[in-house]
């Protein structure tokens, strides 16, 4: 229906996860109590010289390799000058001139059509403090300041609003997963904008920002709001201003901020108090060591192992479990089994107990050993309820609990023989819906046997025995 | 009264073990004689606990020569527990919360800081002038400026106030006024000082030096001062070395440049002339002296103007009224803070600085000047190292004149810049240079003598400050 093309970009910033921050050996924490992860380095003290925290370097080059963009190998830092209260030196040291990243992309999929996201350049800077404002006064709450942020800036290559949820989507898996940051958009740790533009012919149109988007979702609202204004607005002949807007997910509109002066002039220069780093390739090969397995990967090697894709998906959004799941891919054993215990039991206690699986006592050898007594029967799914917390909580192999917790299945033939032929005998309604073919039959028969025999036969053999039986 | 302060540092130091002496003695004849002449006001804040300090100085080191001697820092170089004020109103009531890395130095050598001493507002200017505390004045001349901006170190030392004391040097400001003064000063090779703690000016050029009444103890406290600091990156690592070691020894076979701009007519007559005295006697004992073309030394004030006052205009946002400092009264919103604060807080020339600054950033301007500017500074550079392929030391006069009077280059700011003419371009290459009295004019004011060393070289520039000292 509409005639207008939009153009859309989006620049993106997470903070880096780190011990401290960027300039400054501050703590890089969320949460603390107000001023006290503090120095008089964050708070832009005269004298004080900022120090170069190597560790967000390694994870800016970790982020290149994950966006696929190129390492700038010499580089250095320029400060952005600007007065705002919440920036303590009144400049933010930042990378204009030599962007840590370059040239990369995120593959997308939209509607079964594969698409780069092209990112024009990745950068490494400061966080500013935090204000809040309590009726005439401000407040400012420094544990912020300083806080290393990468920020990711797309090419305005972005079609329409299913695109820019699809790549933030993306883009925020990535980084989770590479452990860069932890991108909870709730807790500021990833924060996007988003410029629009439409146009009728090859040139762009004039763009607005929206600004501090709060969710990917709303991102996706922001971004057709937006298109249908402007394109009401051409359509009235009126003139789009180049403007700062922000979203009101209440209203479902964006609302303009301010209106962007012309040629806004940051004074950039190259920050003197940090000469050029030149980054080695002992120091890249080095820092990409660390980098675990990203979602592509583990989806194509979680496939090949057997895995549903429902299972895949479930396990890669869980990184601990995941984590641990790829720990067990060097053991042999039947890995659906594993998965399907891991998403079941295992979470269920994990999530009751509010516990990592690497900080309970399943070892691998015991895992791999609750697999196969289930698979040979010796332990049916009620005995792993039953036993899970003594699984999670103690160093005792299976055969010690299985002794302690009595679970002994029975696998004396005459006497299984004898519960399911009075199991036949007292239920005669259910032998005939099975012999017309009923399945479900079958299941309520077995469960009379683990029933008679409150669970302590070996559900395999009693299985096998009950269908010889009625097929008789 | 006593004159233990007219002794030598190492005369003080056997007087101290011997236990003749105690370092409060010192402190208390210091004191005296910074009251007996108030009129130099060399002096911004006394240490009002330095008597405490002295009493609780322990035993005597007798292998520390700086054991319990008084010492004045400038007042840019921040002291904790101790007003810090750069000369400004708008840091007159700041108490900084911690120290500068050489004063940490200084106290771990058990040296007592009797004060911070007159300076130019931020270091800007070369007379001291600009000061908020008023003018410093010459111990030769009272109605003649101390130089600047070290203007009260250069007056408390070469008043015999005190033996030692710290100077910044950006474009000059230890040595220049080390000239006027008649007293010897070093700014040390760029990154040879650890600039923790001293209040940016320009961060590229900024050097923290030793200001002393001879030669051997400016190379003695160099000693104590120098070292790679982790909290500054622009400080190098080094291999310890005696800058005293060369002392004393023979000039035969060293060879010296001069260059031709340093005895052109922008030099004052007499001022040559004992220049060229001093060289035919260097000549006399052995050393090869020759007259030398470099290029680009004329430019120097021009890169300064541009260079030094972009970084200024940058370091010198923080001072905002927010965290420390002066914060005007009666203000409406933030952006009346801001300028209320910085309008009052501040004087004229920093403020002209500051706009200065911020201009040559804006927009083009950065490209048209600052990163020209850039470009012929690493031309400086490599002028100086061609010299150097062939040459020991470059020499010449320090100053075009003798310390001028009060007032007469405040009323042109662009004059007083010609003061620094000769020693700005070492502060462009970032090389070691150093003045050291050359007798004194007609009217009985020191002249001084400018060495210019290699980069980390200064043992060599004492050894010939040390030859010249000796036979004046």
């Amino acid at each position: 229906m509409s005639e207008f093309t939009p153009t859309i970009g989006i620049e993106v910033h997470v903070e880096v996860k780190s011990k401290s921050k960027l300039f400054s050996n501050s703590a890089n924490t969320y949460g603390m109590a107000t001023n006290t992860a503090v120095n008089v380095i964050d708070l832009g003290y005269p004298g004080t010289l900022p120090t170069i925290n190597k560790e967000v370097i390694r994870q800016g080059i970790r982020a290149c390799k994950v966006l696929n963009c190129d390492i700038t190998r010499k580089m250095h830092f320029d400060r952005k000058n600007y007065f705002y209260p919440d920036n303590p030196k009144n400049y933010q040291i930042t990378q204009n001139r030599t962007p840590i990243g370059r040239n990369g992309y995120v593959e997308i999929e939209v509607d079964g059509i594969k698409k780069k996201i092209e990112i024009e350049e990745m950068h490494i800077e400061e966080d500013t403090c935090k204000s809040a404002h309590r009726g005439s006064v401000s407040l400012l709450d420094f544990n912020r300041a300083g806080v290393p942020l990468i920020e990711i800036v797309t090419k305005p290559c972005i079609s329409n609003s299913k695109e820019a949820m699809a790549y933030l989507t993306k883009l925020k898996e990535l980084l989770f997963y590479a452990n860069i940051s932890d991108c909870k958009m709730e807790e500021g740790s990833m924060r996007c904008d988003s410029n629009v533009s439409i146009s009728k012919d090859d040139t762009f149109g004039t763009k607005t920002e929206i600004k501090n988007i709060s969710s990917i979702h709303n991102v996706g609202l922001a971004i057709e709001y937006e298109i249908k204004r402007q394109e009401e607005m051409l359509n009235n002949g009126e003139i789009i201003r180049e403007e700062t807007r922000r979203f009101d997910d209440k209203q479902g509109k964006t609302i303009l901020m301010r209106v962007k002066e012309t040629g806004n002039d940051y004074r950039y220069f190259i920050e003197p108090d940090i000469p050029y780093l030149e980054l080695t390739d002992e120091f890249i090969n080095d820092s990409l060591s660390t980098l675990p397995l990203l979602p592509d990967e583990l989806r194509e090697k979680y496939s090949k192992v057997g895995l549903s894709s429902l299972q895949i998906e479930k396990l890669i959004n869980n990184r601990p479990l995941n984590g641990y799941f790829l720990g067990l891919l060097s053991y042999k054993t039947n890995y659906v089994t594993a998965v399907n215990l891991l998403l079941s039991d295992i979470s269920s206690y994990l999530n009751k107990h509010n516990k990592v699986v690497t900080d309970t006592h399943l070892s691998y050898e015991k895992l791999v050993s609750v697999i196969e007594a289930l698979e040979t029967g010796d332990l049916s799914n009620k005995n792993v309820k039953d036993l899970i917390d003594s699984l999670m909580e103690t160093d005792k192999t299976l055969d010690e609990l299985k002794k302690e917790f009595n679970i002994e299945n029975i696998t004396d033939d005459t006497f299984i023989k004898n519960i399911i032929i009075k199991v036949i005998d007292n239920n005669p309604d259910s032998v005939n819906d099975y012999k017309n073919g009923h399945d479900r039959a079958l299941k309520y028969l077995m469960g009379q046997v683990m029933k008679e025999t409150k669970g302590t036969v070996n559900p395999k053999l009693a299985n096998d025995m009950l269908i010889s039986l009625l097929n008789k | 009264m006593s004159k233990y302060l007219d002794l030598s540092i190492k005369e003080i130091h056997e007087l101290l073990v011997k236990s003749k002496i105690t370092p409060l003695d010192l402190v208390d004849e210091a004191l005296k004689r910074i009251e007996e002449n108030k009129d130099l006001n060399a002096f911004i804040t006394i240490n009002d606990k330095v008597r405490e300090e002295a009493k609780d100085l322990g035993e005597v080191d007798p292998d520390n020569i700086f054991f319990g001697i008084p010492i004045a820092i400038k007042d840019n170089i921040v002291t904790k527990d101790m007003r810090t004020t750069c000369a400004s109103h708008i840091l007159d009531n700041f108490i900084p919360i911690y120290d500068a890395t050489v004063v940490n130095k200084i106290k771990e050598a058990k040296m007592l800081i009797i004060g911070k001493t007159n300076m130019d507002e931020f270091a800007m200017g070369s007379t001291s002038e600009t000061s908020y505390f008023g003018s410093p004045l010459n111990p030769h001349d009272k109605k003649r400026v101390s130089g600047g901006s070290s203007g009260g170190s250069a007056s408390a030392v070469a008043g015999s106030l005190i033996p030692l004391a710290l100077g910044t040097d950006t474009g000059g400001s230890i040595r220049q006024p080390a000239s006027y003064t008649g007293i010897v000063g070093m700014k040390p090779t760029y990154g040879r000082v650890s600039r923790y703690g001293l209040v940016a000016f320009a961060s590229s050029l900024d050097q923290i030096g030793p200001m002393t009444r001879n030669v051997y103890e400016n190379a003695a406290l160099l000693n104590i001062l120098v070292g790679e600091d982790e909290k500054d990156l622009t400080s190098v690592k080094k291999e310890k070395e005696d800058f005293t070691r060369l002392i004393g020894e023979d000039i035969k076979g060293m060879k010296i440049a001069l260059p031709k701009y340093f005895i052109s007519d922008i030099v004052d007559e007499e001022i040559s002339k004992r220049i060229k005295e001093v060289i035919s006697y260097l000549e006399k004992n052995g050393a090869i002296v020759d007259v030398v073309d470099m290029r680009y030394l004329d430019t120097a004030v021009n890169l300064y103007q541009i260079i030094a006052m972009a970084e200024a205009s940058s370091n010198l946002a923080r001072f905002d009224g927010i965290r420390y400092g002066f914060r005007a009264s009666d203000v409406d919103d933030v952006d009346s803070m801001y300028t209320k604060t910085r309008g009052e807080g501040f004087g004229d020339e920093v403020k002209r600085r500051i706009m200065i600054g911020s201009y040559i950033l804006s927009g083009e301007n950065a490209k048209v000047y600052y990163d020209k500017a850039l470009k012929v500074r690493d031309d400086i550079t490599k002028e100086f190292n061609r010299i150097f392929k062939d040459y020991d030391l470059i020499i010449g006069p320090t100053t075009t004149r003798v310390a001028p009077m009060l007032g007469i280059t405040k009323d042109d700011p662009h004059k007083a810049f010609m003061d620094d003419v000769l020693v700005i371009p070492v502060n462009m290459a970032g090389l070691p240079g150093l003045s050291v009295p050359a007798g004194i004019n007609s009217k009985g004011l020191p002249i001084g003598l400018h060495i210019i060393g290699k980069a980390f070289d200064e043992a060599t520039i004492y050894h010939l400050a040390s030859f010249i000292e000796e036979v004046l």
